[in-house]
């Protein structure tokens, strides 16, 4: 029987010193060394909870602030505006696009002969100037010291032309004419060299020889972009009166709020005569209702303006649409072209909206507390700091985050189950010993570092890489900005490879190895046992693996501050995949560039811990999750 | 007529050439990552090791490690010649050549002097918040695997280092901001306007006012304790186990207690591993930027940590330049250009080697200790 073997440990040995005793001391301070982690969990929720939580009521008064004021009202018509000038933009890139994909080549080539030349003085600029403003002196000249700056001079022209740029679109002949014209070029000249000009008259006459058969589609433009204005001077018109009211408003709750202060400390205060002294300075400060209604029944009497205004906008717009051309020949364009026609629907159905918009918005419906929520889990603007009014929606940062995290995993998934898949199963000892330590090195790589090399190095190769002719089939390619999405996923991937492989070659080796073992028994060959046994036994713990990849990548912060760009809006989706190649901003980049700025207690501040939430939140179900899978790979 | 010969396949096996392709594949995806990591490491080793090695004796340039960090003054005198000059020995160099006129001058912050400041803040963060760290998660781990038995508290311990681990870096720096910096109790007698709580403590006019250390050495310490206990927690847990069951029994069966157990005859054995595993912690800790960006950093620092102090304890409760941080600064606040270059690569490859030396001290002591220890 088991239990009669047991002894008894309830009863303590007679000798044993009964009460507190030093063993018991020490145990205890172990134990509560260990309840420290449980403390330390706690005070991170209690205080991210503590100073975020006070975003939500402040948010509500700062957007029902927004709407006494009217600036909700005037907001209605800059949508329309926005839209508007959004459109206008598109079918002028289209036009551009289509001008200059026409004579590329003449494009091409006056900016490498331009390109030439200016790396040529951008070099030789600062040693050029000392000659010539030193031989311009009014006194004379110390011929000995302008002698030595000329040599310095003609010493920096050798090295510049020695490094000057590629020009694979000029003919050999033209470009050893434009070196040569470099060469014997006077010091003080200033006119650029008979190429160059020659190149961009040339360049010049094409393009206007290619816009000639779009005159119709230019004045099409035009009359668009003039159809606005009027709606963009009554905008700012209004703009002005609703922020005047806006200030008015937000300096009242500032003397509430300090006149509650003082109260408090009234209250609190022991003395009789300061309490009294304390309480005749609230009252005094006892700020006066700001007068919303007088300005706001001024804002609403504009409303047939706007109306009359949006509705004749609309029936410019409906008419010019129909007039834009049927196609244009350059791809770019062309993708232009037919984004704003799809726009085209749109905007029309928008302004005819806006006349009901106008007439139900009342500035006295107050503003529930789940309008602040929801609109900060589904707005689409964080803008902050601004002069018109902060808006808190975290869906650009969430979008951000989210397709950073996209490229990574893409990138990291194959690679780091494929070496893990490799490592444990095919690779040799000798290739083991040189495979795991590199990944682990990886690993213990600073994320700051990464960030470095892919400002430094990797965007700027990748920039280089888009410029190549024969990749121009490649979506996004050539790439505005170097920092992008697609730069930080690649970093990111390689930062995840490391936690990816490791677990999943854990989760590989964990699998007994009787099933292989079987399963070579029955004459199945290594590539056979690997994907078709060891693999799907492996399969919970390679999931997990992945997921704790992506809490990895969804929470790491400076690689995305430094390499993602920055740049707080939704991605322009309408480029396809070469959305992957515009910048953005990240849930973890938000909080680490703005918190060092905010004014304490501020809602901006407080929304940046809402941030915080979201992302541990999010992190930790994540986590949750694949310790799921790992448990349950327990063979 | 039957031919033995038949029996046996020539050539090669069947599905080889798919063997093959699926090897060649795995093995070419691993090689590629080994390949970037290369690449990557080669171009900071060429950009960044001129700038600390030199080719003549001592073949260290020691003055990039010991010098403060200080904005660059690039120009050219009158015959043309171009200096490039940290900010004291460029007003050193303007009082000597009083009246003479200068051109072209330009100024790049953080990019003159060394990165003395940063390494020694990164040191004296690193050694608080390894100590702390140790402390606290070796006593832990001693609970974890000496005392502790099947309970709640104990599955709500394991539950907490399971999500503690799991924390984004920049949660941890809010949570530093928000706690350390805002408000952990401080003894004083001018408590600020913003405390939270003030408890008289009847000495004098010392109050004990909770609001922060501010923005301090401590509150980076104690933030990066906090994120690396999970971590020191797991890897001393593991040595610890790692001490085979008899040893305890023996002591045990020798009358002595858990104590004595546990200090003679586990803690001696379990030592190097830990210290092992704490190397990996230090490179982590050392390399963290986002939870010391609002509890310690700061990017331009004229002293060293421990210069211009009334009391050595001063120390604890001043701002200290890092590495990572300068090396975020340098990447993020100045454009880069040739007289940028020497701090930028320079600050990254010091930081690199440093990284590197203790991860690869961590895996050869780890062979050694496999080697040595096997019971």
């Amino acid at each position: 029987m088991p239990q009669a073997d047991s002894p008894p440990t309830e009863q303590p040995h007679r000798f044993q010193k009964r009460g507190f005793s030093g063993e018991k001391a020490i145990k205890f301070f172990f134990a509560s060394n260990a309840g420290l982690t449980i403390v330390i969990l706690a005070l991170i929720i209690i205080f991210l909870l503590k100073e975020g939580l006070g975003f939500f009521p402040g948010y509500q008064r700062e957007l029902q602030v927004y709407r006494i004021a009217g600036l909700e009202f005037v907001d209605i018509s800059r949508k329309n505006l926005t839209a508007h000038e959004q459109l206008t933009s598109v079918l002028n890139r289209a036009y551009y696009a289509e001008i200059n994909g026409k004579c590329a080549h003449q494009m091409r080539r006056s900016q490498e002969a331009s390109a030439l030349f200016n790396a040529y003085t951008d070099q030789t600029g600062p040693t050029r100037d000392l000659v010539i403003s030193n031989s311009q002196a009014e006194i004379t000249p110390n011929p000995e010291m302008l002698a030595a700056l000329r040599a310095n001079f003609d010493k920096q022209k050798l090295k510049a032309l020695a490094s000057l740029p590629a020009t694979p679109h000029l003919t050999a002949n033209e470009r050893r004419d434009l070196i040569e014209s470099i060469r014997t070029r006077a010091i003080d000249s200033t006119d650029d060299p008979a190429l160059v000009t020659a190149l961009a008259e040339e360049f010049a006459a094409a393009r206007e020889k290619q816009a000639e058969p779009l005159q119709a589609m230019r004045a099409t433009i035009d009359t668009f972009e003039a159809a606005g204005s009027e709606l963009s001077s009554l905008v700012s018109e209004m703009t002005e009166s609703v922020t005047a009211t806006k200030e008015k408003i937000q300096n009242a709750d500032i003397l509430e709020k300090d006149r509650k202060t003082l109260l408090a400390a009234a209250a609190s205060a022991k003395d009789p005569a300061e309490r009294e002294k304390l309480t005749t300075e609230a009252h005094a400060s006892l700020a006066d209702k700001p007068d919303v209604e007088g300005p706001i029944q001024v804002l609403l009497e504009r409303r047939p303006d706007c109306i009359k205004t949006h509705a004749a906008l609309q029936q410019a717009a409906a008419g010019i649409g129909s007039q834009l051309p049927a196609a244009l020949s350059q791809p770019e364009a062309a993708r232009l072209l037919k984004v704003a026609r799809n726009t085209w629907p749109l905007f029309i159905a928008d302004l005819a909206k806006t006349h009901e918009e106008i007439n139900d918005w009342k500035h006295d419906t107050p503003v529930p507390l789940t309008t602040a929520i929801s609109s900060f889990l589904t707005g689409k603007d964080w803008v902050t700091g601004g002069e018109w009014q902060d808006f808190y929606g975290i869906l650009p940062l969430a979008i951000g985050s989210l397709m950073i995290s996209i490229v990574a995993l893409i990138i990291a998934i194959p690679s780091g189950i494929g070496a893990a898949v490799y490592v444990n199963q095919f690779a040799s000892s000798r290739e083991q010993a040189l495979v795991k330590p590199v990944i682990e090195f990886i690993q213990a790589i600073p994320s700051v570092v990464l960030g470095f090399i892919g400002i430094l190095v990797f965007g700027t190769v990748l920039r280089d890489l888009s410029m190549l002719d024969s990749l121009q089939w490649i979506p996004g390619f050539p790439i505005e900005e170097r920092l992008n999405i697609f730069t930080a996923g690649c970093l990111l991937a390689l930062m995840s490879i490391p936690t990816i492989f490791s677990l999943a070659e854990d989760a590989i080796n964990n699998v007994p190895s009787a099933y292989a073992e079987a399963s070579e028994a029955l004459g199945a060959s290594r590539v056979q046992t690997t994907f078709r046994v060891i693999i799907p036994a492996a399969f919970s713990g390679i999931l997990a693996a992945i997921l704790l990849g992506f809490g990895r990548v969804i929470g790491e912060t400076m690689v995305v501050l430094l390499v993602a760009g920055n740049r707080i809006k939704i991605p322009d989706f309408t480029s396809g995949l070469g959305t992957f190649f515009q910048p953005a901003h990240t849930l973890t980049g938000i909080i680490a560039q703005e918190l060092g700025e905010v004014p304490l207690g501020s809602v901006h501040y407080r929304a940046l811990f809402v941030v915080g939430i979201l992302l541990f939140t999010v992190v930790l179900a994540i986590n949750a999750t694949a310790h799921r899978f790992v448990n349950k790979m327990k063979h | 007529m039957f031919d033995p010969e038949k029996l046996i396949r020539k050539g090669l096996p069947k599905g080889h050439f798919k063997d093959l392709v699926v090897r060649s594949l795995l093995g070419g995806t691993t090689y590629f990552v080994v390949i970037i990591a290369a690449l990557l490491f080669g171009k900071i080793l060429i950009d960044g090791a001129p700038v600390l090695f030199k080719a003549e004796a001592p073949f260290v340039d020691f003055e990039f490690l010991t010098s403060k960090n200080q904005t660059l003054h690039v120009f050219d005198d009158a015959q043309g010649t171009r200096h490039q000059l940290p900010a004291s020995e460029y007003s050193a160099y303007l009082a000597k050549h009083e009246g003479v006129p200068i051109h072209n001058e330009q100024t790049y912050s953080y990019s003159g002097g060394g990165i003395a400041g940063p390494i020694a803040g990164t040191a004296l963060l690193t050694l608080g918040s390894m100590i702390l760290a140790l402390f606290f998660g070796v006593s832990a781990a001693i609970y974890l695997s000496e005392y502790a038995k099947q309970s709640p508290f104990i599955h709500a311990v394991r539950l907490a280092i399971l999500n503690l681990a799991g924390i984004p870096s920049i949660v941890f720096g809010l949570f530093g901001f928000s706690v350390f910096v805002l408000a952990v109790p401080v003894i004083t007698a001018t408590p600020s306007d913003r405390s939270l709580l003030t408890l008289p403590l009847f000495i004098g006019d010392y109050v004990m006012s909770f609001q922060g250390w501010n923005s301090s050495l401590m509150a980076g310490c104690a933030t990066l304790a906090c994120m690396i206990l999970p971590v020191i927690i797991t890897a001393s847990e593991e040595s610890l186990r790692a001490v085979p069951q008899g040893f305890r029994d023996a002591s045990l069966a020798m009358g002595a207690t858990r104590w004595q157990t546990i200090r003679k005859c586990v803690l001696p054995f379990s030592l190097p591993g830990i210290l092992t595993s704490s190397l990996l912690a230090i490179t982590r800790v050392a390399g963290e930027t986002a939870p010391i960006m609002f509890t310690a950093a700061v990017a331009a620092k004229d002293d060293l940590p421990w210069q211009g102090l009334k009391s050595p304890f001063d120390v604890l409760s001043s701002q200290v330049q890092a590495l990572p941080y300068h090396i975020y600064t340098l990447a993020a606040r100045i454009p880069s250009s040739e007289f940028t270059q020497r701090a930028q690569y320079g600050s990254v490859f010091v930081f690199l080697l440093l990284v590197a030396t203790l991860s690869l001290g961590s895996m050869i002591l780890r062979a050694k200790l496999r080697a040595k220890l096997k019971w």
